[in-house]
């Protein structure tokens, strides 16, 4: 397999608002780290989740990929070529998709479904022969009827917005979509639909797909690797099933044994985690993990561990990781 | 075992909303039962009326909703037919919700101490002496520093400590019935876990009973003793917490649960899924509300109104296929 996007230690900055003396003066600008080495490679045709609790920089690293975002270290690439100026990512935009987390607001109120559809096509200055027929053929895809393209988005359900986004997302035949939370806010029943449809166009129209989520039971069915994020470091990456099988950092430990059993016999006694995730205004030195760490030592207070190679493609930012 | 009067009962409760499509009928003879000291979960997915079904607990239906028959009993007395005045004297110190959303249920331009003070107006004790009451609580919770949370707004908190503030100010009361609505769903899984946990921690010293309102199975299966599963604005089966995971009888039941990917113990990259739609409830099917998703479906559930089978002492569904 081959590396369709690749992410070599990408940082993102915010620089803060500041005061009319701050601006006069001299020097570097007070600046809020949001992702700092983060690395990771996307392949052709499979399915990446990238997990996290909110705060941990999961959509800012969607976005700095898409280029919506400035970077302000490191290095990306996608299909080999090097995204360096914002004009290297115009061609990336037309063959890498986001679908957003609201599916709804994301879709322009005053247009119609079929207008959404041939806005990718305007935009991109793609030919549109026959907007009715792309529209019409774009939903059939995505298992909606032709006569939707007449709706406009405040008349679809949430399933049937989440479906337009897909179909919409879709429409330049990408090589990859970002889904940021695909099935937040779904029912558990259509959130299976959902998935399995952007499962089957995987497998049909061969892209790639990075699922965003917070949804651990969710993203163990459908994904081939995925990252666990916190404050903004990667914690962990590997092979779903080894990492569900065997989590290496105590972070992923710990949500894994958070998530809520529906089996009362497997009810659990205490919470797997105190404490709340630290604000980034405020991360702690050393390990970010650390304030929550059942195994926090002396060592992690200071020193941040880097992502240590542990075989077999996984890979964590754990002094400790090859204990587990 | 002679069964007094419940602390808790809905009989027969029938509530439409009127809309520009007619009269949707969003409650069919919802009943249940909860008794002192009892972990109540009520669970269904979106349209199934669990919330209509939570609002006429508190007595704050929407002012388009109309209860057309039926009854919710305190202690065997009717609260939907009681005066405006008796109304609230029962709101918030004999009954109390907690919502979805703590940041919308507090009022962002007072701080905290103010509204857990005037929380407490039924009660004769001075301002000073309310306030230390507040304070207690907020401690109880696990929020770490009470004198501080009592002078800060709401948007100061954080999601988890929201959510810890609005349990504490349904709870100053020490109200016969605590009905939280989705508590968990705004929330992180770390932060879910911990609010489980004291939910849990919480009905050791709470005398009366909780009703959990969810859609989220892991909450059910945390939590409750005793399971109501809506469908379509109807109770579709009422079991114990661990029949319902292991013996469930309706279809529905079962569907949802298949659905859940935290259910699913091996890799399923296909979810399971329902196929179909709700019916339209402005105009309810005159049979079984699920035949048309149903796979033991007959002739004649698409005619005759399903029976409200009693299978064992607290086990029923509403359906004709299940036999006792």
């Amino acid at each position: 397999m081959t590396a369709l996007y690749d992410v070599k230690n990408l940082s993102v900055d915010l620089t803060l608002p500041q005061g009319l003396v701050g601006m006069l003066l001299p020097g570097s600008k007070p600046k809020l780290n949001l992702l700092k080495a983060i690395s990771l490679t996307l392949n052709q045709s499979e399915t990446f989740g990238l997990v996290g609790e909110s705060g941990s920089g999961k959509t800012t690293l969607a976005r700095a990929m898409l280029g919506l975002l400035p970077i302000s270290g490191g290095q990306l690439a996608f299909e080999g070529q090097p995204l360096t100026s914002s004009r290297s990512f115009t061609p990336l935009r037309r063959r890498a998709a986001m679908m957003f987390q609201d599916a709804t607001a994301s879709l322009s109120p005053r247009m119609t479904v079929g207008a959404l559809l041939a806005e990718p096509f305007h935009i991109h200055r793609q030919p549109l022969p026959d907007p009715n027929a792309m529209a019409a053929s774009l939903l059939a895809r995505v298992g909606l009827p032709a006569a939707i393209a007449g709706r406009f988005p405040h008349e679809l359900s949430g399933g049937q917005a989440r479906r337009v986004g897909v179909a919409r997302a879709l429409a330049l035949n990408p090589a990859l979509v970002i889904a940021d939370e695909p099935t937040a806010g779904l029912d558990v029943s259509v959130q299976g639909e959902v998935l399995n449809l952007m499962t089957a166009l995987k497998a049909d129209l061969g892209l790639s797909l990075m699922i965003i989520t917070h949804n651990l039971a969710m993203v163990r069915h459908v994904s081939d690797r995925i990252a666990i994020l916190y404050l903004g470091r990667l914690m962990e990456t590997g092979p779903t099933r080894a990492v569900f099988a065997r989590p290496a950092h105590p972070y992923t430990q710990s949500l894994i044994a958070s998530e809520p059993q529906p089996d009362p016999r497997k009810r659990r006694t205490g919470p797997a985690i105190s404490g709340e995730i630290p604000s980034v205004l405020n991360r702690p030195a050393g390990c970010a993990f650390h304030s929550r760490c059942p195994r926090a030592a002396a060592l992690c207070r200071h020193t941040t561990p880097e992502l240590r190679d542990l075989g077999q493609g996984r890979a964590a930012a754990c002094h400790f990781a090859e204990l587990t | 075992m002679t069964a007094p009067v419940p602390l808790l009962s809905v009989e027969n409760l029938t509530i439409t909303y009127a809309s520009d499509a007619g009269p949707v009928q969003a409650l069919r003879a919802a009943h249940l039962t909860a008794r002192a000291g009892e972990v109540i979960g009520i669970v269904g997915e979106s349209g199934c009326g669990k919330s209509t079904l939570a609002s006429a607990l508190i007595n704050l239906l929407a002012a388009n909703a109309r209860v057309t028959s039926g009854a919710v009993r305190l202690r065997g007395q009717d609260i939907l037919t009681l005066p405006e005045d008796a109304k609230r004297a029962i709101r918030g110190r004999h009954i109390a919700m907690v919502f979805q959303d703590p940041m919308t249920s507090f009022n962002p331009v007072l701080p905290l101490g103010a509204q857990l003070t005037d929380f407490q107006h039924h009660l004769p004790q001075t301002r000073a002496e309310k306030r230390t009451r507040a304070r207690a609580m907020l401690a109880r919770v696990g929020i770490p520093d009470p004198d501080l949370v009592l002078t800060r707004f709401i948007h100061e908190l954080s999601g988890g400590m929201r959510q810890r503030a609005a349990i504490a100010a349904a709870l100053l009361m020490t109200p016969d019935v605590l009905v939280a609505d989705e508590p968990t769903t705004a929330l992180d899984v770390t932060m879910e876990a911990q609010i489980i946990h004291l939910l849990r921690a919480l009905r050791a010293d709470h005398q009366g009973t909780i009703l959990i309102v969810t859609h989220h199975l892991g909450v059910i299966g945390e939590l409750c003793d005793r399971v109501y599963v809506m469908y379509a604005g109807q109770v579709v089966e009422e079991a114990t917490v661990d029949d319902l995971y292991h013996a469930p009888r309706h279809p529905y039941t079962r569907a949802l649960i298949a659905c859940d990917p935290a259910h699913l113990e091996t890799h399923t990259p296909v979810l399971p899924t329902i196929p179909g739609h709700l019916p339209d409830l402005t105009a309810p099917p005159p049979g079984c509300s699920f035949a048309n998703r149903c796979p033991l479906v007959t002739s004649r559930c698409h005619t005759a109104p399903p029976p409200w089978v009693r299978l064992s002492d607290t086990q029923a569904a509403l359906c004709h296929e299940v036999a006792p």
